[in-house]
């Protein structure tokens, strides 16, 4: 049969199927089996087409448009995510680059209060009532006229032009700050190698 | 050879003109399409799907692909060429998808012996619906819808070796349930 249908077909694409279109052309059996064949393939043909029983495009139309709606819907909104995004990013990330610096007159204020906490903490230490030795004691007189002098040159910049002076006194108080820290630890613990 | 079944409602020019709208999405365009070439498709789908209700599935799926992909089409041949293959490619998925080989061995069982004195002699519509689905597919997508071989073996996901090789099983058995059919001169 796969012979007969290459003849029908003129299917000559291998090499014995030429024999079968000779023998098929000498054979009145076989002539007539293709006869068949032919027939068969014309009443296939002419079978009736078949028309569904009703129109279905709506339900494809409502399916289409639900769907492109979808389309658009996650289009704008993956398009709103990405421009949110993106102006997050600005934001965030402008700032994760340029960490927001305090101004001046906040690191004064923070060197002050960091000092005045020391100031407490060394107060309610209360040294006076406590016995040290003598290093000990040489190196309080050391750092408290350290301090002295923080605080005589803190007078001094109170003399200056505003922004001048606040810069300068957030030096000295930093610097104030730390000299108290050393204070502490030298009552506190006996630290007797207090880095100056 | 093979017959190319032409819907000759629109015109070409007209066909091109309702091809360029629903390229553009419009609805009235791509319902023209649809009525102009539903029923080619629920018929080629009728044919290849056992049942109605696969028929009507396929047509809604095809349609469906058309109006979403009608814009990826390039004009390269027929537009009717074009749905054919997107219907043909669709009923073929649902073969596949409802698993009818089970029921292909059990009918290819119910074959009667070729050359049996009691020949069955039946409708041919009844002697197509008698074959196995792949074999009935290939039968109509070959001998009717005009496929080659190669084209119906790579909608198979098989080969044209395949494909040939179910066309001769097919005409084997239509000609044993046929009988001998009437040679008209």
């Amino acid at each position: 049969m796969e012979q007969l249908l290459a003849v029908r077909d003129d299917d000559r694409s291998e090499p014995e199927l030429a024999g079968a279109h000779s023998h098929v052309a000498s054979c009145e059996a076989c002539q007539g089996e293709l006869d068949r064949l032919h027939q068969r393939t014309a009443r296939l043909r002419a079978l009736p087409t078949m028309a569904p029983a009703r129109n279905h495009f709506p339900a494809v139309r409502t399916r289409w448009q639900w769907e492109r709606n979808q389309r658009r819907i996650r289009m704008v909104s993956g398009m709103f995510t990405a421009a949110a995004a993106a102006l997050l990013l600005s934001l965030v990330g402008r700032d994760l680059m340029n960490p927001p610096r305090l101004d001046a007159e906040q690191q004064l204020q923070t060197a002050i209060d960091a000092s005045q906490q020391l100031e407490a903490t060394l107060h309610a230490w209360d040294p006076a009532q406590r016995v040290v030795d003598g290093r000990t004691a040489r190196l309080v007189v050391v750092i408290e006229d350290r301090i002295a002098q923080v605080d005589g040159r803190l007078q001094d910049a109170a003399r200056l032009e505003h922004a001048e002076r606040v810069q300068r006194q957030v030096e000295l108080w930093r610097e104030r700050v730390g000299l108290m820290n050393a204070l502490v630890d030298v009552h506190v613990t006996q630290v007797s190698n207090v880095d100056l | 050879m093979t017959r190319v079944l032409t819907m000759d409602v629109l015109s070409p020019t007209e066909a091109d003109a309702v091809v360029a709208r629903a390229r553009l999405g419009d609805p009235v365009a791509l319902e023209a399409l649809y009525r102009t070439y539903s029923t080619g498709v629920y018929s080629l789908a009728r044919r290849i799907c056992r049942t109605t209700e696969d028929a009507e599935d396929v047509l809604q799926e095809t349609f469906f692909e058309v109006c979403r992909s009608i814009r990826t089409y390039r004009g390269d041949g027929s537009i009717w060429g074009w749905i054919r293959s997107v219907a043909s490619s669709k009923a073929l998925m649902r073969l596949r998808r409802n698993k009818y080989r089970a029921t292909d061995e059990l009918n290819d069982e119910l074959a009667p012996a070729r050359g049996a004195s009691t020949a069955l002699r039946m409708d041919l519509e009844a002697a197509l619906d008698r074959l196995s689905d792949t074999a009935r597919a290939v039968v109509w997508l070959h001998d009717v819808e005009g496929y080659t071989h190669e084209e119906i073996g790579t909608q198979m996901g098989r080969t044209a070796s395949f494909s040939k090789s179910q066309l001769a099983r097919a005409h084997q058995r239509l000609r044993g349930w046929l009988g001998d059919e009437a040679v008209v001169a």
